[in-house]
């Protein structure tokens, strides 16, 4: 923790880069918000040198995720929103880190495009932040995740190195693939200032199912049916309301390959019932992460997603869950509860997961909790730190937010 | 530089692997001088052909005891010089690990060894209506631990990813010897997503001997058009209408003439004789498929194609692809020599690039034939040479690596699935900055501190490329472990 003499100096150093009006001085911290890419090389260099510890903003959706200690700089990247260009006959956008999920959406839409992710809080959540955190809802399905959308980026290392990774084109081998990297590592090797998107056309054809049942449990045949065949889902998820369980089902089918008319037949002859849905079923994922909730990523294999589902609500009702599991294996679930209760529960989880392939991570976290938010195993976790030694010797991105010790 | 290998060396080497795993006699090394790019030639110090993770280890504990460089190599089918031997460095060829370990249909995964041939993960999981979808062209023969190592594509990569999508979970022996577990049979392994760096990392941060792929359901249905152009412009203007009406074919193909010629006279599939000839593959639900193929025929005649043929049960389909995918191996039927360019432009500078090219074809009096993954921009120019005219393979290399250079101009890159390798390293110096080069070398450092995975290839180095050379400096490891100074 710098002394209040130091924060004053270093705010008077960073409003030199970016101007009296873009810096700002909190009580043990400061926020800048550099223009472009250049004042944030300038800024981090500035930091790099002073040793200062420096956490990127965007729309402040997910500060909370992961540990990590407080910094002494944010660097807003409020004012780098543009979108540079969509040629959209190339299915691809550049953008900058500080722009809205939503604006960037609204924008493609125009020619009926989009990049075909369902971050949380769109109209908050910016580009860099959605990057940073590898958010993604319930299209992973269909199109996978980020990985699979990014081609490009443009990066600020923590000695105000500026460089580039991949490009504008979708199909390219050139290289370390460092969007890779960067997406999912929580700002902690470096600053992501712009990126490259490859595209999707939007589906013309939407139609949403849900099904009811009182445990997850009971959906696994179905579950199973469902995504063995033809049927073109684009999402597929199991989700607990106070009501029960509810598997929901997205198709992207057009009218005359009747996929509706299979899935219901399906449904029936298992023994549900199935109803159409209102489209909001897919944003229910944002209700788990309100601020007062510590969320879990808890990953299994496929065929195991509905017995997990089923356990998680064993749970209660010492302490509340709410969750959410897409058919691919993830699972997101809120916790509410003491902070005493809510370790022993993690705890019990990891020890718990006798199957090898299941991993909890401690997503959200809003206030302290004494656990490790990610359970990584020491081989691969040293070759990350060399990773992070490499980009960061210095340690001043986020220090202590992927690596528990550092 | 001299090999590092004394006989106590060889010797050890030879108790890991056995005799049968150790190649030395020289007429044998020999098959093993070069990949697919055979312009470029470097016999191995030794070949090791280990049967196990254990027995990798050892060899490259081994390697990183004594600073020894070592080359991983699949079927060494790579295009771009990837598996060439470093000077004095051991290659080990994992051509042994050759197994299907687990194939688990429920979870839409199989595991296999690095050894196993493309073509035969497809073939272990179609009984159960699955497919692997990464298609290189050279999948009958071409290995799963080259394909990640080149994060390979294919035809079908437009609408179904790359290796990189494909691969969920590997086990990797890095450059010391240590066991480390990249990406994870769950969706979202906690960390750094090292295994997307890895993939496409052509061997330069270790090897990988064990992995786990993605399968994915078999479409119900898949058809080929095939359309007959006067002009590649208007193939690629209904490749863009395509893409702008919404849909997303699974391939979309050109070939120009001369490759059409080609492949009509190596495997016989009975094309249209024509300036251009698009094919574009549609796949999924039935009712869906056809009612987009009308829609991309009728974009097709739009743009004056004069023949559609449309290609619907199995034989019409592998005869359409037969051809298309032969189109390396036919130009050997167009000229003695050719080299295989992998240039990415963005989709719609296509008809632009391709004026630029066949200019400088002509200028250079060299013929020039070409095949596109169009829907993704990725070019093939096939230059086509004798190497018995004196100079002319050194113009035909020179015209091909320019070709790259007119891609990164568009806004494009040097390669799409085929990898820098040994033949396109000077290029990424035109690609790429001095500091996106040095900030790639500190993820190699972080795996490789002794620069031991295939050295000398990927990034530029001033010995091989001279003054276009603006790359990161990496030391050689003679040098770095004080046997030998840079003067």
């Amino acid at each position: 923790m710098n002394s209040a003499d130091e924060i004053s100096q270093i705010a008077e150093d960073l409003s030199s880069i970016t101007g009296p009006e873009y810096s700002r001085r909190g009580i043990n911290d400061i926020t800048v918000s550099p223009a472009d890419t250049r004042q944030i090389a300038s800024v981090l260099d500035f930091a790099y040198k002073k040793r200062l510890a420096v956490s990127a903003q965007g729309g402040e959706t997910k500060q909370g995720w992961g540990q990590g200690v407080r910094p002494s700089i944010y660097i807003s990247l409020a004012r780098l929103n543009r979108i540079i260009e969509h040629p959209w006959q190339d299915l691809t956008c550049t953008v900058q880190a500080g722009c809205t999920w939503s604006s960037l959406q609204r924008t493609l839409m125009l020619h009926r495009q989009f990049v075909a992710l369902d971050p949380l809080f769109e109209d908050r959540a910016t580009v860099g932040g959605v990057l940073a955190t590898n958010d993604s809802g319930a299209l992973r399905h269909r199109y996978g995740s980020l990985r699979d959308l990014v081609i490009g980026m443009t990066l600020v290392l923590p000695d105000g190195t500026i460089a580039k990774t991949g490009g504008k084109v979708v199909k390219n081998v050139a290289g370390y693939d460092l969007c890779k990297l960067m997406t999912g590592s929580f700002g902690t090797l470096a600053i992501i200032t712009e990126a490259n998107f490859r595209l999707h056309p939007i589906p013309q054809h939407i139609r949403d199912f849900s099904i009811a049942a009182s445990h997850a449990s009971d959906f696994a045949p179905l579950l199973a049916m469902i995504r063995a065949s033809h049927l073109l889902t684009q999402s597929l998820q199991i989700r607990r309301s106070d009501s029960g369980f509810h598997l929901d089902v997205r198709l992207n089918a057009h009218p005359e390959s009747h996929h509706d008319g299979i899935l219901s037949q399906m449904t029936r002859d298992e023994g549900f019932v199935l109803e159409e849905a209102p489209e909001s079923i897919w944003k229910a994922r944002e209700i788990l992460f309100a601020p007062d909730a510590i969320v879990l990523r808890i990953a299994t294999l496929p065929v195991d997603v509905c017995e997990y589902a089923d356990k998680l609500q064993l749970l209660r009702p010492v302490i509340q869950v709410q969750s959410i599991s897409q058919a691919n294996g993830l699972h997101e679930v809120a916790l509410r509860g003491s902070s005493n209760e809510i370790e022993a529960i993690i705890r019990q989880l990891r020890a718990d997961a006798t199957h090898p392939h299941t991993t909890i991570s401690v997503l959200q976290q809003n206030r302290d909790i004494e656990v490790v938010a990610f359970d990584i195993s020491s081989p691969v976790l040293s070759l990350m730190k060399a990773v992070k030694d490499q980009f960061d010797p210095n340690c001043i991105l986020n220090p202590g937010k992927f690596f528990a010790e550092a | 530089m001299h090999t590092l290998l004394t006989s106590d060396i060889v010797s050890e080497l030879r108790r890991i692997v056995g005799e049968k795993g150790l190649i030395t006699a020289p007429n044998q090394l020999q098959t093993y001088e070069c990949d697919g790019l055979t312009a470029f030639r470097v016999p191995p110090a030794a070949v090791l052909l280990p049967e196990s993770t254990e027995q990798v280890q050892n060899i490259l504990r081994l390697c990183h005891r004594e600073k020894i460089a070592f080359v991983a190599r699949g079927a060494g089918t790579g295009l771009s010089g990837g598996a060439l031997p470093a000077e004095g460095s051991i290659v080990i060829g994992l051509s042994r690990m050759n197994r299907i370990l687990n194939i688990d249909i429920p979870n839409q995964q199989i595991t296999v060894q690095p050894g196993v041939i493309n073509a035969n993960v497809t073939a272990a999981v179609a009984p159960d209506g699955y497919f692997y979808a990464p298609d290189p062209s050279s999948q009958t023969v071409c290995s799963i631990g080259g394909n990640i190592a080149e994060n390979a594509g294919g035809a079908h990569c437009l609408k179904y990813g790359f290796t990189v999508t494909h691969v969920l979970e590997m086990t990797v022996v890095l450059p010391n010897g240590e066991l480390v577990t990249l990406g994870g049979k769950v969706p979202s392994a906690a960390g750094y997503d090292l295994a997307g760096v890895f993939i496409g990392s052509e061997g330069t941060l270790g090897v990988a001997t064990e992995m786990t792929l993605r399968i994915m359901r078999k479409p119900e249905t898949v058809q080929v058009i095939l359309a007959a152009f006067n002009s590649i412009s208007a193939a690629a203007q209904s490749v863009s209408d395509v893409i702008a009406s919404s849909q997303l074919p699974a391939a979309m193909e050109i070939m120009d003439r001369l490759s059409i010629e080609a492949a009509e006279i190596s495997v016989h599939p009975n094309y249209p004789a024509c300036e251009a000839l698009l094919l574009i593959e549609l796949d999924g639900p039935e009712a869906e498929v056809n009612l987009q193929m009308a829609t991309v025929i009728e974009i097709c005649k739009n743009n004056g194609a004069w023949e559609t043929r449309l290609a619907i049960d199995d034989n019409a389909r592998f005869l359409v692809w037969k051809g298309r995918k032969a189109a390396f191996a036919a130009a050997g039927r167009l000229s003695p020599n050719y080299i295989v360019q992998d240039g990415v432009i963005p989709r719609t500078s296509l008809p632009a690039v391709l004026e630029q090219l066949n200019a400088m074809a002509a200028a250079d009096h060299l013929r020039v034939t070409n095949v596109f993954h169009a829907g993704d921009g990725n070019l093939h120019p096939i230059v086509l040479y004798n190497r018995d005219n004196p100079g002319e393979e050194e113009r035909a290399i020179n015209l091909s690596l320019r070709i790259l250079d007119v891609c990164v101009e568009a806004g494009g890159s040097i390669t799409g699935e085929h990898g820098v390798g040994r033949e396109k390293q000077c290029s990424m110096s035109y690609m790429f900055s001095d500091p996106d080069l040095e900030t790639m070398q500190r993820v190699r450092r972080a795996f490789d501190p002794f620069n031991l995975a295939n050295p000398d290839k990927l990034f530029p180095t001033p010995r091989l490329c001279g003054e276009r050379s603006r790359g990161a400096y990496a030391p050689h490891p003679v040098e770095a472990s004080g046997i030998a100074e840079v003067f």
